[in-house]
C-alpha cells in the first residue's frame, strides 16, 4: 500500500488529495493535510476522484467498420493521420476542454500550428479569456465584503470554505442567484434572487457602492458570455478583487494556451469544418445537432462518452493520476502532478498520442 | 499484568542516532520485520517537509531508517486505514493514543484482528495541523517555516530546530490562547500514555538517547525481551525518580485536558442557535462519516432516502448529524478527524466528544479504552 500526493481533478479550486494505492490500483483517497489550498479537506467529488481512474475507461483504440471495433495503435494512428493529411487546414477543427495538463495544451498547440489549423480552442463555458490579476484564496478569506454570483458553497465547497472563514471574521456576504434559496444564499447576509441572469447587470449597479479594494467578487454562474462581458468592466472599476470560478481543473491553463470558445463559437466551428479532432471534450453531449455535417471524427479521451460513440477513430488516453504535468487552478496557481498509476489496457499518455500523430503526418 | 518500566535504545548505531530518543521503536520494528514476525510495519514518513507526515507501509527492514524521528505536525489516523486496506496483513503499528483507541474499538467490533497486530504506542501531548504550524512559526517565532528541520513538544513548549542547530520555543499556552497550537480535540484529550497498546513509548522520564517504555501487555513484554535477546535493543532500568517525574508530567497533562474539556464542552460550547448556523453550512459530503475510524457500515443509514427530504438545501441536522450521533457518539474516541476534514468548518468533534463524555459519566464506558463494548450496544448500529 502506498499513499501518494496529487491534485484533485474535479473542479478548478486545485485541492490537494492523497491517493491510496494498492497493487498499482487507486483504491481510495486519504486527507492531504499539508496542502495549503484545502488542508486535508475535500468535498465528495474530491474523495470519490479515485473512481474516475477506474470507471468507464477506454482501453483500446477503436475504429468504425460498421460499428466501432477494436484495432491496434498503428492502424488507428495510420488512419487518423492520413485522414488529417487529406483535408486542408481550414477544413479541420481541434477542440479540447479544460481538463488537460499545461504540457498537453502546449503540444496540441504546436501540432495545430504545424498543421496550419486555426479552428482550435477549448470549451470555455461562459467565461471569455481574461488577463487581469484575479483574487487568490487568501484574498477570499480576508475579504471584508464578498459578492457571490452563483452557488459557490455547493459547487466548489473548498472555495466556499474561505467565504465561511471570512464570514466568521465579520465579512458581509452578498449572494445573487436564480433559485428561491441556495446553500450559499442561506449562509449569506443578503440574498438577491433574480428572475434571469440578464437582470444581473442592473442589479449589480445597486451593489457596486459596497465594493472596494478590500472586497472580493466570486463569479460562478452566468448563462452567457455576454453577461461576463457586461459586468466585468464595472467590477474592475470598483477596485474589488475578482475571481471568475472556471469550470474545470485546468480551464485557466487552457486559457493561457488556447482560444476560449463559447457555445456559439463551438457551434460555428462544428458546423463549418469537415474533420474534427476532439481531445478530452464531449461536444456530442451539448451540440449534437451541429456535428451532423462532419465527414470524419477523431476522438482522444480516457472515458466512454457520447462523442466517442459517434467517432470514426477513437484513441484511448490517460486520466489525471496517470500523467505528469501541471494544472493551473482558477486562482492562477500552477501545481505539479506526478504519474502515480499506469493507464489501463492499451490506453496511452495523451501527449505521446499527439506526438505519434504528428510523426505519422511527417510533421516536426 | 503489572506494568513494567524500562529504558531502551537501538543497538544499531545508525538507528539510535537517527531515531527518536535512541530509536527504540524503530529497533523493535526492525526486529519484527527481520524475523518475519509481521508482514509489514505501518508508520509515518517525512513527505515534502517536516509538516508533511505520510502513512507508510514498510515491508523490508532496510526502509526503517527512512522513517526514524517523530513528527508532531502529522495528525494522521491509522485505525480505518488498517481496517479498510490492511485487514488481511499481520502488522506492527506505531500508534498515538487516538490511533490505539480507534483500533481498540475496531478490534471489539471484529474489523481488525487484534491477534495479528503489534501496537507500539507513542506518548502524545497532541498534534498540530500542518498549515497552522507553518502560520504560527511565521507569526510567533519570526522564522521562515521552510527553515525548520525538526520540531518538538516538550515541557509545555513548542520547540523548533533550525538548520544551524539553534532552537526557538514558545509556550503552548500562548499559542493556544491565540487560536494556534494543538488541535482542539488534542487539547481536550486525556489519554496521553497509550496503555491500550502493547507498549507505551516516549521521552517523559527518559534520559538523553534512551526511550522510556511502559510494558503494558504480555505481548509487549515478549516483544521487548526477544528484541533484546536477539541483539536489536539495549535495555536498562529507569530510576524511581524518572518514573515519578513521568507520572507527574502525565498528571499535569491530564489536568490541563480537563481544563480544556470544561472550556470547549461547557463554557464556550456553542448554543443551539450557533449549531443551527453551523448545520446550515453542511454540504452533505459525508467526509465526517468517511474519515471516522469507527464508521464502517456497508449500508449506512445516512444514505437512506427516507432520512432526506426533497428540495432540501442543507440536510436536516436531526436526520443527518442526529442519526450518526445516535449511532456512534457513545463510541467516539475524540480523534478529531471529523473536524479536520469538514470543508465547512463545523466543530463536529466537540458535539461527539460531549456526548461521549456524558455517556461515560453515566455508564463508566470509556471509548477506546474499556475492554467491553458500549452498554446497550447493538451490532446493527455501531
Amino acid at each position: 500500500m502506498k499513499i501518494a500526493h496529487s491534485i484533485c481533478p474535479s473542479c478548478s479550486v486545485g485541492c490537494g488529495v492523497n491517493l491510496i494505492i494498492k497493487n498499482q490500483e487507486a483504491v481510495g483517497t486519504y486527507p492531504y493535510k499539508r496542502h495549503p489550498v484545502n488542508q486535508g479537506k475535500n468535498c465528495k467529488k474530491g474523495r470519490d476522484s479515485f473512481r474516475i481512474l477506474n470507471e468507464k475507461r477506454l482501453k483500446n483504440p477503436l475504429m468504425r467498420k460498421g460499428g466501432l471495433q477494436q484495432v491496434n495503435w498503428d492502424e488507428a494512428l495510420d488512419v487518423a493521420s492520413s485522414q488529417m493529411k487529406s483535408y486542408s487546414a481550414h477544413e479541420i477543427g481541434i477542440i479540447t476542454s479544460g481538463s488537460l495538463t499545461n504540457q498537453e495544451y502546449e503540444t496540441l498547440k504546436r501540432l495545430a500550428a504545424s498543421m496550419g489549423v486555426e479552428n482550435i480552442g477549448y470549451n470555455a463555458g461562459n467565461f471569455h479569456s481574461f488577463d487581469f490579476e484575479t483574487a487568490n484564496l487568501d484574498d477570499v478569506e480576508n475579504s471584508s465584503t464578498t459578492l457571490i454570483i452563483g452557488d459557490v458553497l455547493k459547487e466548489n465547497p473548498l472555495l466556499g470554505r474561505r467565504v465561511i472563514l471570512a464570514h466568521e471574521n465579520g465579512a458581509e456576504i452578498i449572494t445573487v442567484d436564480l433559485a428561491s434559496a441556495t446553500l450559499t444564499g442561506i449562509n449569506s447576509d443578503e440574498y438577491l434572487q433574480l428572475d434571469s441572469i440578464s437582470e444581473l447587470s442592473a442589479e449589480l449597479d445597486k451593489l457596486l457602492p459596497k465594493l472596494n479594494e478590500s472586497s472580493t467578487v466570486l463569479i460562478k454562474e452566468l448563462e452567457t458570455v455576454v453577461e461576463f462581458e457586461n459586468i466585468l468592466p464595472k467590477l474592475r472599476e470598483s477596485g474589488a478583487k475578482i475571481l471568475p470560478v472556471l469550470e474545470e481543473c485546468n480551464s485557466r491553463g487552457a486559457m493561457n494556451h488556447l482560444p476560449a470558445l463559447s457555445k456559439d463559437d463551438l457551434k460555428e466551428i462544428l458546423e463549418k469544418v469537415k474533420l474534427l479532432y476532439v481531445v478530452g471534450d464531449d461536444p456530442a453531449s451539448y451540440l449534437n445537432e451541429s456535428m451532423k455535417n462532419l465527414e470524419f471524427l477523431i476522438t482522444q479521451d480516457y472515458l466512454l462518452t457520447e462523442t466517442v460513440l459517434m467517432s470514426d477513430v477513437v484513441l484511448p488516453g490517460s486520466s489525471w493520476a496517470e500523467k505528469s504535468g501541471s494544472l493551473t487552478s482558477t486562482t492562477g496557481q500552477t501545481q505539479e502532478i506526478s504519474k502515480i498509476v499506469e493507464s489501463p489496457g492499451k490506453a496511452r499518455d495523451d501527449e505521446t498520442i499527439m506526438i505519434e500523430l504528428a510523426k505519422k503526418m511527417g510533421l516536426d | 499484568m503489572e506494568p513494567q518500566f524500562i529504558l531502551a535504545k537501538a543497538k544499531d548505531e545508525e538507528i539510535a542516532k537517527k531515531g527518536e530518543c535512541g530509536g527504540a521503536v524503530s529497533a523493535l520494528f526492525k526486529y519484527l520485520l527481520d524475523q518475519e514476525l509481521v508482514d509489514g510495519v505501518l508508520t509515518l514518513t517525512l513527505g515534502d517537509d517536516v509538516y508533511d507526515g505520510i502513512p507508510t507501509l514498510l515491508e523490508t527492514s532496510e526502509d526503517i531508517i527512512e522513517t526514524c524521528g517523530s513528527l508532531h505536525c502529522a495528525p494522521t489516523m491509522f485505525g480505518d486505514l488498517i481496517s479498510k486496506q490492511l485487514a488481511d496483513m499481520s502488522l506492527a503499528v506505531s500508534v498515538k493514543p487516538c490511533d490505539a483507541m480507534a483500533i481498540n474499538e475496531l478490534e471489539k467490533r471484529h474489523q481488525i484482528n487484534g491477534d495479528t497486530i503489534y501496537k507500539v504506542g507513542l506518548n502524545c501531548g497532541g498534534t498540530v495541523m500542518p498549515i497552522t504550524a507553518r502560520k504560527m512559526i511565521e507569526m510567533f517565532y519570526d522564522v521562515e517555516p521552510a527553515e525548520v528541520v525538526a520540531e518538538e513538544i516538550d515541557k509545555g513548549k513548542f520547540i523548533i530546530e533550525l538548520e544551524d542547530g539553534t532552537h526557538k520555543s514558545v509556550e503552548i499556552d500562548e499559542l493556544e490562547e491565540k487560536g494556534f497550537g494543538r488541535r482542539e480535540n488534542c487539547q481536550r484529550c486525556e489519554l496521553k500514555i497509550p496503555r491500550n497498546a502493547d507498549l507505551a513509548c516516549g521521552n517523559w522520564g527518559a534520559e538523553p538517547g534512551w526511550t522510556f517504555i511502559e510494558i503494558v501487555t504480555e505481548k509487549g513484554k515478549d516483544l521487548v525481551e526477544n528484541a533484546n535477546k536477539n541483539g536489536y535493543l539495549d535495555v536498562k532500568t529507569p530510576s524511581k525518580k524518572a518514573i515519578a517525574i513521568r507520572e507527574k508530567i502525565e498528571g499535569v497533562m491530564i489536568k490541563l485536558a480537563h481544563k480544556f474539556q470544561d472550556k470547549y464542552l461547557d463554557e464556550s460550547y456553542p448554543a443551539p442557535e450557533n449549531w443551527d448556523e453551523y448545520w446550515n453550512r453542511c454540504i452533505k459530503c459525508y467526509a465526517c462519516r468517511d474519515v471516522c475510524p469507527l464508521c464502517y457500515c456497508n449500508e449506512c443509514d445516512l444514505e437512506k432516502d427516507f432520512y432526506s427530504s426533497e428540495n432540501e438545501i442543507a440536510p436536516d441536522p436531526l436526520t443527518f448529524q442526529g442519526v450518526r450521533l445516535s449511532h456512534m457518539s457513545f463510541s467516539c474516541v475524540n480523534c478529531g478527524q471529523c473536524e479536520d476534514v469538514c470543508p465547512m468548518e463545523i466543530p463536529l468533534a466537540r458535539i461527539y466528544h460531549r456526548m461521549q463524555k456524558k455517556y461515560k459519566d453515566e455508564t463508566g464506558f470509556v471509548a477506546g479504552v474499556s475492554e467491553e463494548l458500549p452498554p446497550l450496544y447493538s451490532p446493527e448500529k455501531g
